[in-house]
């Protein structure tokens, strides 16, 4: 017998499914939950660490690290009394809301303030897949090259805040601030810009009272 | 972005309903692929074929109808074009953010298959 069936469904229902539990557990919880985004090397776990040092005191916080392989990054945020939780994906280049689920049920992460997903060093995949997180932050160094808004519009385009990390170096490249800037902004006309250096700590301030806003109108509304 | 492990979920999604129905074999499957959605559509044919193959529903094919995105100005009341592949946010006359309509489309929209009982006749239903 022959069967046409017509559905209109999500082809990535089941991962959205996921997340939309993850969603509200994190609400049920009252924790800003934040995707970081970037190409290896941009200074996720750098920048992780350097706000560890400024915000551990006044908040509880937590990190989900995600990569191919070894425990290094989640090594360095235990490092600093800070729980954090390894997800090794096998091969896989981005984190999903199950890997996460996982995560939760395997560490005690819960409760806490800020809970920090640092996604797998990738500008493309992880940008379509929803982990429950209140915004995606994307991270691009001054090393990186100016033109790489415009060459991957998705990641841009979605993630609420952008974060240029290695300020410093901007010397010694040549680094057009002004011209991204205002890609990222034509991108993403509704975005934070950030721009900072974990090293000298310059611009730091900013991202921390980012963060401890976001977390306080996450907590009224 | 992921073809292959869309084209995975989309397959199980299909064979989960045609499962429902007794045992049967995928024929045709349908579905919508936005041109914002960051799926490229030959990768996605070709996932496709990877994860049936050897399977009982080798051969089942695969159509995919492309949505285009509509953009409008607010302000200049007026439908943008941008070129193909670009991802213009502000109006390239006033610089007004765009209101962007569609685009995003990744949907499983109709699934065609034939099950082993004896009854001839063809069957449209509606699957949650």
């Amino acid at each position: 017998m022959k069967h046409v069936v017509t559905i209109r469904r999500k082809a990535l229902a089941a991962s959205e499914e996921h997340a939309r539990t993850l969603r509200s557990r994190f609400a049920d919880a009252r924790a800003l939950v934040l995707n970081l985004i970037s190409s290896p090397g941009s200074g996720k776990t750098t920048l992780l660490e350097r706000t560890v040092d400024r915000l551990a005191d006044r908040c509880r916080l937590a990190v989900i690290e995600g990569d191919v392989a070894t425990e290094r990054d989640a090594d360095r945020i235990r490092a600093l009394g800070v729980p954090a939780h390894q997800v090794l994906t096998g091969g896989a280049c981005h984190l999903d809301a199950r890997q996460i689920e996982t995560a939760l049920e395997t560490a005690d992460l819960l409760p806490a303030d800020i809970l920090f997903i640092e996604n797998v060093g990738n500008l493309i995949c992880p940008t379509t897949y929803d982990l429950g997180e209140d915004f995606k932050v994307a991270l691009l160094s001054v090393t990186e090259g100016d033109d790489k808004p415009f060459k991957y519009p998705a990641i841009f385009s979605r993630a609420e805040v952008t974060v240029i990390t290695k300020s410093d170096l901007l010397p010694h490249v040549p680094f057009d601030m002004a011209a991204v800037t205002e890609h990222v902004a034509s991108l993403n006309p509704g975005g934070t810009l950030l721009v900072l250096s974990s090293t000298t700590g310059d611009g730091m301030d900013a991202w921390c009272n980012l963060l401890l806003g976001r977390l306080a109108d996450k907590r009224r509304s | 972005m992921h073809e292959m492990g869309i084209a995975l979920e989309i397959y199980r999604t299909c064979r989960e309903t045609v499962s429902q129905h007794g045992n049967g074999r995928l024929q045709h499957v349908k579905i919508a692929v936005g041109e914002l959605a960051a799926v490229e559509p030959d990768l996605l044919a070709f996932g496709w074929e990877a994860v049936i193959a050897d399977t009982i529903d080798d051969g089942a094919t695969l159509e995919i109808e492309w949505c285009r995105a509509d953009q409008r100005c607010p302000a200049c009341d007026s439908a943008k074009e941008r070129s193909e592949g670009s991802w213009l946010r502000l109006c390239p006359d006033c610089g007004t953010p765009l209101e962007v309509r569609g685009g995003d489309e990744l949907d499983l929209l109709q699934i065609s298959f034939e099950t082993d009982d004896e009854d001839m006749s063809t069957t449209v239903g509606e699957s949650a």
